[in-house]
């Protein structure tokens, strides 16, 4: 029953903290509008880009090539994982978990190969 | 400072696990059907390792098993998108419901 | 751990998956270094005698005892022998078919890759015959599926490939998440991922009528997951839009090798877990028993549906995609109706479909290559082009039909006096089986007048390929001799894997 209490406890904070998240922005954006000044011009609606007159539609279709570098990071990325629980249980696992680990670096190792044969290490 | 029952933790992965099913069963961009794919598999990961650690048995291994889910998830979207990309390259579409080439 | 119980290990038990990950890793780099000018197809050779040097490794360890390794998750016992020696010959069958394939715009630089993806996807199906733990049949599915995405996909510049690849890959997600979402909650209340720790904890808990409900929830998911997979009806959607996209002898693999390995881990996952779990507290009933209902549901299902659609197919990859549904459905008769010869007439059963299947999918690609069309009007008069082939391929047909004679007929047999023997007896599925085989001879001898009374289109003379001709011939050997004596298998089987009766130790 205790732990039931805290539990709801717990979601009271959630609460209170969804009560502020909303009241806090509703609140500060009526403040604004009663203190600020009114006088509409045609260049204050204009979106701002670093002084620079706004040239083109803001969403654009970035280079493909982004892709496969992205996609070569989370593969990679997501190995290391592996590496992580090894690396910090060395000493543990001795000898043994050394070789698997070479053995996967290895496969690893290849996968880079092939990356690197195919040309999609290079920006062209 | 652990008092969130195991259940919330169960429920949550249930709601994100059908959400995905969800998702992946009714949209028709095929980008949103591997993310909401994605989705479910992540409501796996929350299983696992909420069951590895508040379960009525915890143990270890559930946190391993889902270092290999994250893992096999991680591939299965790289192969997913590679595949759309060759599928975008040949039919300028993303829509699964344009996927209706094969038919009897 | 230290290096003295890394060599106390038996590693020699692990020889065939090693020499198939050595092999598509030495293949992977060959293709990378070798230059461009030089043809790729020798390096399918290389695969061939890399497989058949593990056939022959482990039929040097027929003998030995049932062992496990590296804490119990891979094991290799009389079932996973059974079963590898099943992949492995479906798998050096499929390379043939591969190293003769020539599709219409070829297949350019990925036709090294073609060869290699076979073994990464063997090599995962091999891991799931022998694993004694969650984590590796899991590992071992997604190798399998993941290298199966990118094959269905090989032809890059062909629409239908592409589309059946992401069929394929948005299906299979789906179903591994599903699985998975099982899976995790057998882990949670077992609090185990071994499955032999697993089965005890869960005997344990259902003998107090502890988690039954979930129990029966996870069941329920990882079945519907893994027929997915197996492309059991009402989960057999991809199945036809996959098998026609993909290149042919993908077709072979998905519908041979994928479909062996999608029941092996239905087999390990199902009759580990749940066959010695009381069924509620009164424990008069296995789960299996009392749960085996939606087995039989997705059985009859499935044999009703994929012989009824197939009736109406002209694209013969189509067709036979359809009829791989119903013979997932026969092999899935077997599983529900438990009894002493489950093993027996699944193992038997899966033989016999590799032999046909690999065999009618050799003259399929050969006809569908030169034709440049799936349809089935391209095998009219087959039997004046080429009277040999035609008679190969109707033997083939004969026994996916079931008839007295051929390899199918004594599958079926074996199922069918199986769901007879069991108590209760499965009277009902094993009628269903006897009306989806008469319906299957419609479309299986619609094929047969096209070849033997349809006038031919064009009287040119077939050239057999060395690689394809091996296949038929193989196959043509194998499905006669086991349905004129079927004892030879039968006897082999019982003689090296006795009656699998290590499988739940």
């Amino acid at each position: 029953m205790d732990l039931l209490n805290s539990y709801q406890n717990n979601y009271l904070i959630v609460f209170v903290f969804l009560c502020l998240g909303i009241l806090l922005p509703i609140v500060a954006l009526f403040l604004g509008k009663l203190l600020r000044p009114h006088k509409p011009e045609e260049a204050k609606y204009t979106t701002y880009e670093s002084g620079i007159e706004p040239f083109h539609d803001s969403r654009i279709q970035f280079n493909v090539r982004y892709y496969i570098f992205a996609l070569m990071f989370v593969i990679f990325d997501v190995e290391t994982v592996f590496l992580y629980p090894w690396a910090v249980a060395y000493d543990k696992l001795g000898i043994f978990a050394l070789i698997e680990m070479l053995i996967f670096v290895i496969m690893l190792a290849i996968g880079l190969i092939y990356a690197w044969k195919k040309k999609v290490l290079r920006w062209m | 400072m652990n008092s969130v029952p195991l259940s919330a933790y169960l429920v949550l992965a249930l709601i994100l696990f059908c959400i995905g099913l969800y998702g992946a069963l009714t949209k028709r961009n095929a980008v949103i059907v591997l993310i909401s794919i994605e989705l479910m598999l992540n409501a796996v990961n929350i299983n696992l390792v909420a069951f590895s650690k508040l379960g009525p048995a915890p143990s270890i291994s559930g946190q391993i098993f889902s270092l290999f889910t994250i893992t096999v998830a991680a591939a299965e979207a790289a192969v997913g998108l590679a595949i759309l990309m060759s599928l975008y390259n040949r039919r300028k579409t993303v829509n699964v419901d344009e996927m209706d080439q094969l038919k009897h | 751990m230290n290096l003295d119980t890394l060599l106390s290990y038996e590693w020699g038990h692990m020889a065939p998956e090693f020499i198939i990950l050595a092999v598509a890793a030495l293949l992977s780099l060959l293709d990378l270094f070798l230059p461009k000018s030089y043809n790729r197809r020798s390096l399918a050779w290389i695969a061939l005698v890399g497989i058949l040097v593990a056939v022959v490794s482990l039929i040097g360890l027929l003998d030995s005892k049932s062992v496990s390794i590296l804490h119990d998750t891979f094991r290799l016992d009389s079932f996973g022998k059974a079963f590898k020696l099943i992949l492995l010959i479906g798998a050096a069958c499929v390379i043939l078919l591969a190293e003769s394939y020539e599709p219409k715009e070829g297949l350019k630089e990925y036709r090294g890759e073609f060869y290699y993806l076979f073994l990464t996807g063997l090599l995962g199906a091999m891991v799931m015959t022998s694993s004694g733990d969650l984590i590796t049949l899991f590992v071992g599915l997604e190798l399998l599926s993941i290298s199966s995405y990118i094959l269905a996909g090989m032809r890059k510049k062909n629409p239908g490939s592409n589309e059946a690849a992401m069929k394929y890959v948005i299906n299979g997600g789906i179903s591994t998440a599903i699985t998975l979402f099982g899976m995790s909650y057998l882990y949670g209340l077992s609090g185990t991922t071994n499955l032999k720790e697993m089965s005890g904890a869960m005997s344990a808990q259902a003998a107090n009528g502890q988690f039954l409900y979930l129990y029966g929830l996870a069941f329920f998911m990882v079945l519907i997951g893994l027929s997915f997979k197996l492309a059991s009806a009402p989960f057999h959607m991809w199945a036809p839009d996959v098998y026609q996209g993909s290149p042919t002898p993908v077709t072979a693999f998905l519908s041979v090798v994928s479909k062996t390995a999608g029941f092996v881990i239905l087999l390990r996952i199902i009759l580990t877990l749940f066959l010695t779990m009381p069924g509620d507290d009164t424990q008069k009933l296995s789960f299996l028993e009392t749960h085996s209902i939606y087995i039989s549901c997705l059985a009859g299902i499935s044999i009703i549906a994929g012989n009824v659609i197939a009736l109406r197919q002209r694209n013969i990859k189509r067709m036979f995609a359809y009829s791989s549904i119903a013979h997932a459905g026969y092999i899935l008769v077997a599983i529900s109706a438990l009894g002493y010869f489950t093993f027996d007439a699944v193992w038997f059963y899966l033989l016999a479909y590799l032999l046909m299947n690999l065999g009618a999918f050799a003259v399929i690609q050969l006809i569908t290559d030169s034709s440049h069309s799936e349809d089935i009007a391209d095998f009219a008069g087959l039997y004046r082009r080429s009277p040999l082939l035609a008679a190969g391929f109707a033997v083939f047909i004969l026994s996916l039909a079931g008839i007295p004679g051929t390899a199918g007929f004594i599958g079926k047999l074996n199922i069918f006096m199986n769901a007879l023997m069991t108590d209760p007896g499965h009277f009902v599925l094993a009628s269903i089986m006897i009306a989806g085989t008469v319906i299957s001879y419609f479309y299986y001898f619609g094929i047969m007048t096209q070849m033997f009374f349809r006038p031919a289109a064009s009287t040119e003379k077939i050239k057999v390929p060395a690689g394809i001709g091996a296949v038929v011939v193989l196959a043509l050997a194998g499905t006669i001799l086991f349905g004129v004596a079927p004892n030879t298998a039968l006897d082999f089987l019982h003689n090296n894997f006795g009656s699998f009766n290590d499988f739940l130790k």
